[in-house]
């Protein structure tokens, strides 16, 4: 094989194989960690995360349902904090991948609820993709008589 | 060229890390850092389960760091509101993020404060993107979450409490 036709084969080769490897990395940029996670029952209060990191306000059941709606439409993460502590956060429930500012969810804000779903952890956080709201008590943590409503009392 | 690649390699080890900037909010756990990492949205990363745009701003976000690590983004400086907004145009990009890790036992979230485009030397740019965003949906207001339709929509239906019906005692 001449020079020519070395640099010409390694030119076709390069040139059949880009597209496969550009999507092998478009691939990976989107799932680079994609995993399969456990099927789990989670019973627990729905509440806005950062309330409940921050320790800011009072973040529990009736006194602080107005505050986690705001959260919520706001586009703070929702999560389900179970009796332990823990705080499970909500990527999906059924086909609705919308987590940032969903109306419906915000709707469920401080109710108690039971779900079934799969939990993925990474890095500190506890993933849940619901499948399905097995339960909704609605809210039932009634805190507003020692705690006001929060933020503001108003 | 081998000298080339070297030297490159050396300015990107020994670049200096960028000091943190931001406000301490005095919140448990909350440590000022800088994450240098890629815009993914949380759900494809984690899942495969992708939209275009990252789901163009209904998906939560977070900063994939050089080791791996995923940091959830879930607060920028509107009061009320996440940075999804501030993230979403970055989608697929790497950004350095100015903010709080807050590494509470309970979940590992992110406070973003300012961000810009990995490698910039302009400021960063305070996540204040939601803000402008429902101001031009909304009008302006001095507190977006009062003037919010859709909260309002909802309290007005099941009261502040969340409990239809249930009003709170009046202050004394």
């Amino acid at each position: 094989m001449t020079g020519l036709s070395q640099s010409w084969s390694r030119r076709v080769w390069l040139r059949s194989a880009l597209p496969i490897v550009a999507l092998f990395a478009a691939g990976l940029a989107g799932q680079a960690q994609a995993q399969d996670g456990q099927r789990v029952s989670i019973t627990g209060e729905i509440a806005d995360s950062w309330c409940t990191v921050s320790g800011l306000m009072f973040a529990k059941g009736s006194a602080h349902h107005q505050c986690a709606v705001w959260c919520a439409l706001g586009g703070i993460p929702v999560s389900i904090r179970d009796a332990e502590g823990a705080l499970y956060l909500i990527l999906r429930i059924g086909d609705d991948t919308d987590s940032v500012a969903n109306p419906r969810v915000a709707r469920l804000m401080a109710h108690e609820v039971t779900v079934d779903g799969e939990l993925l952890e990474r890095d500190g956080v506890k993933y849940l993709l619901v499948d399905q709201i097995a339960d909704d008590k609605g809210v039932i943590n009634l805190t507003h008589d020692e705690h006001g409503i929060q933020p503001f009392g108003n | 060229m081998r000298a080339v690649g070297i030297g490159v390699a050396a300015l990107v080890v020994f670049a200096p890390a960028v000091a943190p900037a931001a406000e301490p909010w005095g919140i448990p756990h909350e440590k000022p850092v800088v994450l240098k990492g890629r815009v993914v949205e949380a759900l494809c990363h984690l899942k495969g389960v992708c939209a275009p745009d990252c789901g163009a701003g209904k998906r939560q976000l977070g900063i994939v760091e050089a080791d791996g690590r995923f940091r959830l983004v879930g607060k920028g400086q509107i009061d009320f509101a996440g940075a999804a907004p501030d993230l979403a145009g970055f989608c697929g990009r790497e950004v350095e993020a100015d903010g709080l890790l807050i590494e509470n036992p309970a979940i590992t979230l992110f406070f973003a404060q300012g961000v810009r485009e990995a490698g910039s030397t302009a400021p960063f740019t305070p996540t204040e993107r939601f803000k402008a965003q429902w101001e031009a949906r909304n009008g302006p207001a001095p507190e977006w979450w009062r003037a919010d339709p859709e909260s309002n929509a909802i309290i007005a239906e099941t009261g502040p409490l969340g409990i239809k019906g249930l009003v709170p005692k009046p202050k004394p």
